[in-house]
């Protein structure tokens, strides 16, 4: 087997591993008897030319520091199975193991659409400091997706990649979005995992699984890939500038934050198990998030509004009727549909109007995780 | 491109998939230089490709590329964006149990 490039000593070392992978052999494919799981991730495509065109001589050596800094690859021993992987899922209860395959599916799914787009950026960029980045960040989403991976094989369920074959539709997203929603989700995605690790370390009975403990270091790799946006997006003030830009960030946040509600509140057996309140975690990570991204965000969401609980309330009720009629179908069911999607927006609309918290960006952004 | 018709080309290409502890990943690269934009759709031709548990696959294939009429091109540029939840970790993910 070839080195992989999680050993590689420098960046391009890693570029080449990956690039020289072995030979193939199809012959040794076969079908897994296992459960099989469909990832379906989804394919963008992108303003490359307008990427390319980056220049991140402004924030050099900060750049510089972070790039050296995920060269080193300081989790690259991190994510090995030791004595610490005590897994028993035959004694887990079936209702919380659906919803915990679920979690980690989902999971795998997003790091491994990760993977994808970054390796789509890297493959059609020419700029070095831009294909350098997004082939590390490639390398740490895919490592992550394998680590899930293996712990979905233990509960008999085995990803199937057969999407490669299917017909895949490429979406659009323009340049400035991809920063803003990577930003937002490698960020978002280090406050809900650390904060699941230090509820754990004060509550270590309620660790069903041993891959809670994995997840500080985890997170801190979503953290670093979280500054190089931040980087990027202060290259050229005016990507966050201006009252359109400052709209679109405002929609992106509330976005996240109330899907984030909506699809943690469907998880009712996953919370229990951990002894956390889905409202409290949700609140505890906005809480975080919005401290975070005060590092190149405009402003933050007023999640202590008055407005704001019942908006996700609404939000939720209205999710829970969309998928009751999702259920039932016919006339009956379509009716009930619409008339929850329209809740849905309308609370939606009620969140987004809650006047934000306008937000001065500091001179230098660099940050350490912290939490 | 018409801007109501769509047209079809293929192109040769190369699938990689990682199917291993250290690194799951799956990439498609045309090897024509042909580029894909706003609403294409890429079909690799022939049976699923299958890596097993610990390989690492490389199979050259054909890929049919579908180009996007121009209306649906710009339909793309407009409503793709809303599709940025894929990559956060809470998305709501098509997955199919079979």
């Amino acid at each position: 087997m070839n080195m992989h490039s999680s050993e590689a000593a420098t960046a391009e070392e890693a570029i080449a591993a990956q690039e020289a992978l072995p030979p193939l052999d199809n012959d040794a494919a076969t079908a897994v008897a296992m459960q099989n799981t469909l990832l379906t991730p989804r394919f963008y495509t992108t303003d490359f030319d307008e990427m390319d065109a980056i220049d991140v001589t402004p924030v050099r050596d900060e750049w510089d520091a972070l790039i050296a800094q995920m060269k080193s690859d300081p989790n690259k021993g991190h994510f090995k199975k030791t004595a610490d992987w005590d897994a028993d899922w035959e004694n887990m209860d079936p209702a919380l193991k659906a919803e915990f395959i679920d979690f980690l599916i989902s999971s795998c799914t997003a790091e491994f659409s990760g993977c994808v787009l970054y390796k789509e950026m890297k493959r059609r960029g020419s700029n070095t400091d831009i294909t350098t980045l997004f082939q590390l960040m490639a390398r740490d989403e895919a490592r992550h997706a394998g680590f899930i991976n293996d712990a979905l094989r233990e509960a008999g369920i085995a990803v199937n990649l057969g999407f490669l074959t299917q017909q895949k539709k490429y979406t659009y997203f323009r340049p400035k979005f991809i920063y803003y929603a990577t930003y937002l989700s490698e960020k978002i995605g280090y406050a809900r995992y650390i904060t699941i690790f230090r509820h754990l370390e004060e509550h270590p009975d309620k660790r069903f699984h041993p891959i809670f403990k994995w997840f500080r270091e985890w997170c801190n790799d979503e953290f670093s890939h979280g500054e190089a946006f931040a980087l990027l997006l202060r290259t050229d003030p005016k990507l966050t500038q201006g009252r359109m830009n400052r709209l679109w960030i405002k929609f992106f946040l509330t976005a996240v934050y109330g899907t984030m509600w909506v699809r943690d509140h469907q998880r009712p057996e996953f919370h229990k198990a951990l002894g956390v309140d889905p409202a409290w975690y949700g609140q505890e990570v906005y809480r975080k998030t919005s401290e975070i991204s005060k590092q190149v965000f405009p402003m933050t969401l007023d999640i202590d509004h008055p407005r704001w609980r019942k908006g996700l309330d609404r939000l939720q009720d209205a999710s829970v009727q969309v998928a009751r009629a999702k259920k039932r179908g016919g006339v009956g069911g379509m009716v009930s549909r619409i008339g929850g999607m329209t809740k849905a927006t309308l609370a939606f609309v009620s969140l987004y109007a809650i006047p934000a918290i306008p937000n001065e960006t500091p001179v230098s952004s660099r940050m350490e995780p912290a939490y | 491109m018409g801007f109501f018709t769509r047209t079809r080309e293929t192109a040769p290409c190369t699938v990689e998939i990682s199917h291993r502890f250290e690194e799951l990943s799956a990439h498609v690269r045309l090897n024509n230089g042909a580029v894909i934009h706003p609403g294409d759709t890429v079909q690799v031709q022939g049976p699923e490709i299958m890596a097993a548990y610990g390989e690492v696959i490389r199979v050259d294939r054909t890929a049919t590329i579908t180009r996007a009429s121009g209306l649906e091109q710009i339909w793309t540029r407009w409503t793709g964006d809303f599709e940025f939840m894929e990559l956060c970790e809470f998305s709501f993910s098509e997955e199919v149990l079979s």
